[in-house]
């Protein structure tokens, strides 16, 4: 009984050892956000709202990039030669 | 970890590879009809890229060509012909560890079921301190801006996060990249 239990435990530990683990490379990737009184340590609820932010942020970007593109690449026709220099070029 | 630079480099080829599927019809677009043509090949191949191997690109590339969805026939032909797109491997991340290679043909016939059935290592909500944080709106909240997201829990879900997030950083500065080059070439 007692060692289903340690196994239990061990088990919850390993997965809240994982969740930290992530949760730290999250952060990593996450915008620096200069906070007047700065906590070196994040809570992960704060982590969590702010990838969220993160996420939605990236997303107005990716339609804002769009809008812009289908202005843009109107004049320009996409056939293949252009394509291969715009690629070549971003290589 | 995968380098970011070949994840741009597979992004902008299969994007173009999109883009050029799309041109015959883009004589007459509209700019809002183009925009939507961008941006729907660009995530399109975005999940792409990661060739099946994570739950919310294949969950994205399933949206994109379920029945009912308005766009449907513009995905299907910026996926292009099923003969040739990729055998997805579904490898599901997390624990679970079984290997099937589903063709894109079946994926698209029964994109309806597998919607369904994509589970990601579901993982018991194991009662600790921090677990108990992924619980209620914030998840709710992350739940909803990831594709697939309602399919995932705990550890996978946070892991599907920094992937997405990579990803969509690779896109949005690959997509950057290319409006600045656009904008010189247009001065000229």
């Amino acid at each position: 009984m007692s060692s289903r239990r340690w196994r239990e435990s061990s088990r919850t530990n390993m997965s809240e050892e994982q969740i930290t683990q992530l949760l730290s490379t999250l952060r990593q990737l996450l915008p620096e956000i200069p906070h007047s009184h700065s906590h070196k340590a994040s809570s992960a609820a704060k982590v969590l709202k702010q990838t969220c932010n993160y996420i939605k942020t990236l997303h107005r970007e990716v339609d804002d990039l769009s809008d812009r593109l289908s202005q843009l690449l109107a004049t320009i026709d996409a056939d293949s030669a252009e394509a291969a220099i715009i690629r070549s070029l971003l290589i | 970890m995968r380098s970011p630079f070949s994840l741009k480099q597979e992004f902008l080829k299969k994007w173009i590879l999109g883009l050029r599927r799309c041109r015959s019809s883009k004589k007459n677009m509209s700019i809002f009809e183009r925009k939507k043509v961008i941006k729907l090949s660009a995530d399109v191949a975005m999940a792409s890229a990661r060739k099946g191997t994570t739950c919310w690109s294949r969950a994205l590339i399933a949206d994109a060509v379920k029945e009912g969805n308005a766009d449907k026939h513009l995905a299907e032909k910026i996926l292009g012909p099923a003969s040739e797109r990729q055998p997805t491997e579904k490898v599901p991340v997390g624990a679970m560890a079984y290997n099937k290679r589903i063709r894109s043909k079946k994926i698209l016939k029964r994109s309806s079921v597998i919607r369904r059935t994509i589970k990601c290592a579901p993982q018991a909500a194991r009662p600790s301190s921090i677990v108990k944080t992924l619980v209620g709106k914030r998840r709710q909240i992350l739940r909803s801006l990831i594709p697939g997201g309602e399919f995932m829990n705990g550890v996978s879900l946070i892991e599907e996060t920094l992937d997405y997030i990579i990803s969509l950083r690779a896109q949005v500065d690959v997509m950057r990249s290319l409006a600045s080059i656009s904008k010189l070439v247009n001065l000229n």
